[in-house]
């Protein structure tokens, strides 16, 4: 352990022995590492049973090697498209298309959010065509996307866009009408102008929905640019499952399928990550 | 309380003197109606009500009285009554710096800690970042917060959190401060700690302060006068002077005395309630 580890943890602890409240807190954070570390155990469970049955189910030839794949080979693979930079680049372009598109649906999606939660007006001229707009897949707007906007990048952008706006939109007037009416009175009393209710109250306050309509909107846009990366792209990891498909290079689809998944898994945990540390009052010290 | 933070108090307001002659309310004729299902209710029936400066006035009485609803149109958290408000001369027409609160739920702000959330009672305070700082420090020792100031409202037991609670109604040295049921939902000993918390607190101030309250023994314990209300419509039935000295003890024996005369009203008032006489009819 180096000596800043060492010095961290022994001001940690100097911190929680200033105060019995403190050194009470610190116990309870023990507990919490524990109760997490059994969840992760639980996490582990599906793929250690379905790993072996994977290995030998291939290996025993129960499908044909054309369907599924052995895990070594895909692990082949796998290291065959990383070594030639090619997995690198399909992923690298699925990604850009993704922070793309979700910046702008997200973007807009908390600023016409915001505004229906905060202004009845807004919302009561917004939300019914905001609603119809909602229920229509993002999928399904890729006929008449396609015929406006060519199959370039615009139409990918789009797509991806309108997948991330519409979570982020709902969750966010959802979460910014429903901060308690008892906090907004208290910042009444305090003679509160608007942006400092909104700045001091309500923002904090809907912090929780908020990041919810994020993290649901990040998994839209990615389920989003696969569907429109398989019906029109010549790149990225939908289009690698296509051509796989299509080449019958089922350890090539597998691939993309774990670089998918395991792409979406970490972005929605760093999204949890930043609404932990903007929410750190609700486990600091518990 | 220690010595520095009951000089940075002192700083802030160079002329308590002055200030401690204000604070006078008149509440004169007001009417407040609701509608539920379209019928219109009454919840105030023409109180009228003057409160000396520096006066400790308890309202009292049943769920349904009214109280809460005189307390918050005080306060300027509702505008929509009949009559009229007036503080040192200034009708009230919205909330004011002027006009502490404290709710019967602390309404801490859970994303912040109990210095934050005191601080932010100071935000629109005429005064500078370093008094705010002062004025902050000095009021968590008011209420006996020292050493918690870090501490986010989830961490506090109920007790803490309505000390830290009324630390924020009075950190902008309001001339009016409204209790609105502080203490109803804690422990009876924590209650009876508070309340003489409360009472030290006021006479330290020198402020006005109004409490809403449906219990007999902390009205008559707090109050310079205990104004009785009644319920359907919200009407004052009677008022009563508590001439005990102060600091004063529970088991003085005329606090004693008048408690059990208040409880006669309190009887009388709800034996004339149709809603609540077992002997009447319900469609009487």
């Amino acid at each position: 352990m180096s000596d800043a580890v060492i010095e961290t943890a022994l001001s940690t602890r100097r911190a929680f022995a200033a105060r019995g409240w403190r050194e009470w807190s610190g116990t309870m954070m023990l507990l919490a590492l524990i109760t997490r570390a059994k969840a992760t155990a639980w996490l582990l469970i599906v793929p250690a049973v379905t790993l072996p049955i994977w290995i030998i189910g291939s290996e025993r030839g129960w499908l044909a090697e054309q369907i599924l794949p052995r895990p070594a080979d895909v692990l082949h693979t796998l290291n065959e498209m990383l070594a030639s930079g090619e997995l690198a680049q399909h992923a690298g372009i699925s990604l850009l298309r993704v922070l793309l598109g979700f910046a702008v649906g997200a973007g807009a999606g908390l600023a016409l959010g915001a505004a229906m939660g905060l202004s009845r007006r807004v919302d009561d001229h917004v939300r019914p065509l905001f609603t119809a707009i909602a229920q229509v897949p993002a999928l399904a707007w890729i006929p008449l996307a396609m015929l406006l906007l060519g199959i370039g990048e615009t139409l990918k952008i789009v797509v991806i866009a309108k997948a991330a706006f519409v979570p982020v939109a709902m969750n966010t007037s959802a979460g910014i009408a429903n901060v308690p009416r008892a906090l907004v009175e208290v910042g009444e009393t305090f003679r509160f102008s608007p942006l400092q209710m909104l700045r001091h109250v309500v923002l904090p306050g809907a912090v929780p929905p908020i990041f919810t309509g994020l993290r649901y909107g990040l998994t839209h846009a990615w389920i989003a640019l696969v569907s429109v990366e398989l019906l029109a792209s010549s790149e990225g990891l939908g289009y690698l499952l296509v051509w796989g498909r299509q080449m019958f290079w089922l350890d090539t689809v597998l691939v993309a399928m774990i670089v998918i998944g395991i792409i979406g898994f970490a972005s929605d945990k760093l999204l949890a990550a930043v609404e932990a540390r903007l929410q750190r009052w609700r486990t600091d010290g518990v | 309380m220690s010595r520095a933070a009951e000089r940075a108090i002192r700083a802030e307001t160079p002329n308590a003197d002055q200030a401690a002659a204000r604070g006078r309310l008149e509440v004169r004729g007001v009417s407040k109606a609701f509608t539920v299902n379209g019928a219109p209710i009454a919840a105030l029936n023409d109180v009228s009500l003057t409160v000396r400066p520096g006066e400790f006035v308890a309202l009292l009485g049943p769920s349904g009285c009214g109280k809460s609803t005189l307390l918050r149109l005080i306060a300027g958290l509702d505008r929509d009554y009949k009559g009229c408000i007036v503080q040192d001369g200034e009708a009230v027409t919205s909330t004011s710096l002027e006009r502490g609160i404290v709710f019967q739920e602390p309404r801490l702000f859970p994303w912040a800690t109990v210095r934050q959330n005191i601080a932010l009672g100071l935000k629109n305070a005429p005064i500078s970042e370093a008094d705010k700082r002062a004025a902050v420090a000095a009021h968590i020792a008011l209420v006996g917060l020292d050493g918690f100031a870090e501490a986010y409202p989830h961490q506090l037991s109920g007790g803490m959190a309505q000390r830290a609670a009324i630390a924020r109604g009075l950190v902008n040295r309001p001339r009016l401060l409204l209790l609105d049921e502080p203490f109803g939902a804690l422990d009876a000993l924590t209650r009876a700690r508070l309340q003489t918390e409360l009472q030290r607190i006021w006479a330290h101030e020198k402020i006005t302060m109004i409490l809403v309250t449906h219990d007999v023994d902390e009205a008559v314990f707090l109050g310079d006068r205990v104004v009785v209300l009644a319920p359907r419509p919200g009407r004052i039935s009677r008022i009563f002077d508590v001439p005990a000295a102060r600091p004063r003890a529970r088991s003085d024996d005329d606090l004693v005395r008048l408690r059990n005369e208040v409880l006669r009203t309190l009887e009388h008032d709800s034996a004339a309630d149709p809603q609540l006489s077992p002997g009447s009819r319900r469609d009487a």
